[in-house]
């Protein structure tokens, strides 16, 4: 089986045959079927299917995953190819996998996510024998030199001795928080809710660990986009490619706050009181690993 | 010692009578560009504070020295202090830095002040340092940002231009505000910062100009921040039974006020008011028996423009919201409104280097008040002064408040 370039001719799904849906979900073309899904990136350059400006297999892998849960499935473990990032993936999702978990059996994994050689890649139950989905419409050119320079850029920031110093953001802080970070998991208290979470209360008692999730929507209270001069060092390789990067404060239904990058992959003015939702997007790269979190986007 | 400040400082160790504070020194460098190191603007600052003092003084009869600094860029991180006072014949004596962002030395002046109220020490120096420029710029850019909650609003492209952009934003959203209001301040401390000889940046800017300038994090533009300074800055405190010894013209510290915040902007319940401000100026003006209504010129932290008008607000200098009018009106233009904010042009125009900048701020306050500054700036008959030092995005503050008389 292999998951590339798809092949634009009706879908036949083994025990069965029921027509492709196809639709937009945060920043990915995906097209659904009743137990498997295929997601691809919007982004076509020497007609190959890349990935756009923030976006990796990690990535669009949650996204996936996040749309099935959507839809109603329970996921409870999968099966991952190296290239997805197996505990961004369980904070995001919740969604175990043996490269995350040695004690989890293989056979008792009913969920396959591979990817494909392009920006593609299926989720399906293991027990599936093909798949043929019909191609997405929807796919744009991206341009060439934004492209190249950005893939240079991420190169570099990935490299091992690629280290920020000063504002350091290091792998146990970041992991500390990252549940939170990736999936607005939340504390409850009262009537309460906290976000980003907090240790000890004002009588010394340890606060609930996050046990509820904010409402993935959230108002704009003020924005800013930093020049690519004015962008923290973290962001120094790729904010003058992208031309600055850009901040919103947000205001979740449930009350606390937040500040989200908006996502690389699209053009947005943002005004108070807009409403936006999140996707996992790269943040940045330090030391050879990703940092990953929630960037903001109106469309998604 | 004569008899009668004797007795003062056994029933101050008693507790019983409780010891007021005076600067007695100050002095600092120029802001700017420098071509010395630590050590050397260290020793420049702590010389000029020494010679300050009217009468005699010998550096070894300091008991304490309370030193701010972020130590940016990673220099001399560890014993800041000691090595910077071992080069300003400070030997031997207890000393220690004190580290709380921008308003490290802030903090350090409290805690002299504090050393000399508990009767612990009589002679207490207070100061800070930073040196910024000798990075490149990539690593300076490293290092702008360390102060906020680095976890949450750096992974969101955080620094401290784009925290108060979205302050700035959200007030033009909720108040009568505009950037407009942000110029008027600026080009107001340009033209306090243009006659001091310490400052920065002596350049006048027009209007035209400063509303036209490159933008840094939108809405803020290059007009809107302050520089990155080098510097170093230094005042000598001593309790009241010793004061006559070195000087009889004392500038007194009415009070103290100090408080902290959550660090992450989106974790306070205000994005347009800086609680741990308006907590620290109320202590203050409680202590001293005043209320802003006495202050007769302010050092306020104007790190960005939209620092300053949100500062004349939780200060009390104007209501809540009403800090763009202030701005506008020119009420805090030098010998023009009701009170003279940042006569020495701010760190806008006088520069931030950050663990200088809040014992900077005493030493202009010091010289506001003994008429020594140079006569183009003085503010007039100027008896009662405040000092407004904030860390981070207003994470930390402490105010002071200074006068020529002691507390009645």
């Amino acid at each position: 089986m292999s998951v590339g370039r798809v092949q634009p001719a009706p879908f036949i799904f083994s025990g069965g045959i029921e027509m492709n849906e196809q639709s937009h979900w945060k920043g990915y073309l995906v097209v659904e079927n009743l137990d498997s899904l295929y997601i691809q990136s919007t982004y076509i350059h020497e007609d190959k299917i890349v990935y756009g400006p923030d976006s990796d297999s990690t990535t669009m892998a949650i996204a996936g995953i996040q749309f099935m849960q959507n839809k109603g499935h329970h996921i409870a473990s999968i099966h991952l190819t190296e290239s997805v990032d197996a505990r961004t993936l369980f904070l995001a999702t919740g969604v175990d996998s043996t490269a995350l978990n040695e004690d989890l059996e293989f056979e008792e994994i009913e969920w396959d996510l591979l990817t494909g050689e392009e920006a593609t890649l299926v989720i399906a139950k293991s027990n599936t024998e093909s798949y043929d989905f019909e191609a997405p419409q929807g796919v744009e050119i991206i341009d060439a030199d934004f492209y190249n320079d950005m893939e240079a850029a991420w190169k570099t920031e990935q490299e091992a001795h690629h280290v920020s110093q000063g504002a350091y953001v290091s792998s146990s802080q970041y992991f500390e928080g990252a549940e939170a970070r990736l999936s607005l998991a939340a504390q409850g208290v009262g009537d309460r809710m906290i976000w980003p979470p907090r240790q000890l209360d004002a009588n010394g008692r340890r606060i609930p660990s996050e046990s509820y999730s904010l409402d993935p929507e959230a108002q704009v209270e003020s924005w800013t986009k930093l020049s690519a001069a004015g962008a923290p060092s973290e962001f120094s390789l790729r904010a003058p490619i992208l031309g600055g990067i850009q901040t919103l404060l947000v205001q979740f239904k449930q009350g606390p706050r937040g500040v989200f990058l908006v996502s690389d992959d699209v053009d947005y003015s943002p005004k108070i009181g807009d409403t936006v939702s999140f996707a996992v997007r790269r943040i940045y790269a330090q030391e050879g690993m990703m940092r990953y979190g929630l960037k903001a986007n109106p469309e998604y | 010692m004569n008899i009668i400040d004797r007795l003062n400082q056994m029933l101050g160790l008693l507790g019983l009578v409780m010891v007021d504070v005076a600067v007695i020194g100050a002095g600092q460098t120029k802001y700017g560009n420098h071509q010395l190191g630590l050590k050397g603007m260290w020793a420049e600052a702590a010389e000029n504070a020494f010679s300050s003092i009217d009468k005699n003084f010998e550096p070894r009869q300091v008991d304490e020295a309370f030193i701010g600094s972020v130590a940016f860029g990673g220099a001399q991180l560890g014993n800041t202090a000691a090595l910077l006072t071992e080069h300003s014949g400070l030997d031997g004596i207890p000393v220690r830095r004190v580290e709380n962002a921008c308003a490290s030395s802030g903090f350090a002046l409290r805690d002299a002040w504090m050393a000399i109220k508990s009767g612990q020490a009589d002679i207490v120096v207070a100061g800070g340092i930073e040196k910024m420029n000798d990075l490149s710029a990539e690593r300076k850019r490293f290092w702008l940002g360390v102060s906020g909650d680095t976890e949450w609003e750096r992974l969101a492209g955080l620094t401290f231009p784009g925290t108060y952009a979205l302050m700035a934003r959200r007030h033009f959203h909720e108040h009568d505000s505009s950037h407009d209001d942000l110029v008027h301040i600026s080009v107001k401390n340009h033209m306090h910062g243009f006659e001091n000889k310490d400052a920065h940046i002596r350049k006048q800017v027009s209007f035209e100009k400063a509303e036209s300038g490159f933008m840094v994090a939108d809405p803020l533009t290059l007009y809107d921040c302050c520089p990155t300074s080098d510097g170093a800055s230094c005042v000598i405190l001593a309790a009241d039974h010793v004061v006559r010894q070195f000087t009889d013209d004392p500038v007194w510290i009415r009070s103290s006020g100090a408080a902290s915040d959550h660090l992450a902007l989106h974790d306070r319940p205000s994005v347009t008011q800086l609680l741990a401000t308006q907590k620290a100026s109320r202590n203050a003006y409680s202590a001293a028996g005043l209320t802003s209504k006495n202050i007769d010129l302010a050092e306020v932290h104007d790190c960005f423009t939209i620092a300053e008008l949100m500062a004349t607000e939780d200060l009390g200098f104007s209501k809540q919201g009403h800090g763009g009018a202030f701005a506008r009106e020119g009420l805090g233009v030098r010998n023009e409104g009701p009170v003279c904010i940042n006569p020495s042009g701010g760190l806008k125009s006088k520069g931030h280097p950050l663990g200088a900048t809040g014992t900077g701020q005493a030493v202009e306050v010091f010289k506001q008040l003994r008429g020594t500054v140079e006569d183009s700036r003085q503010v007039r008959d100027a008896e009662i002064g405040l000092t407004h030092n904030v860390g981070g995005s207003g994470a930390t503050c402490a105010v002071h408040i200074f006068g020529r008389d002691r507390n009645e």
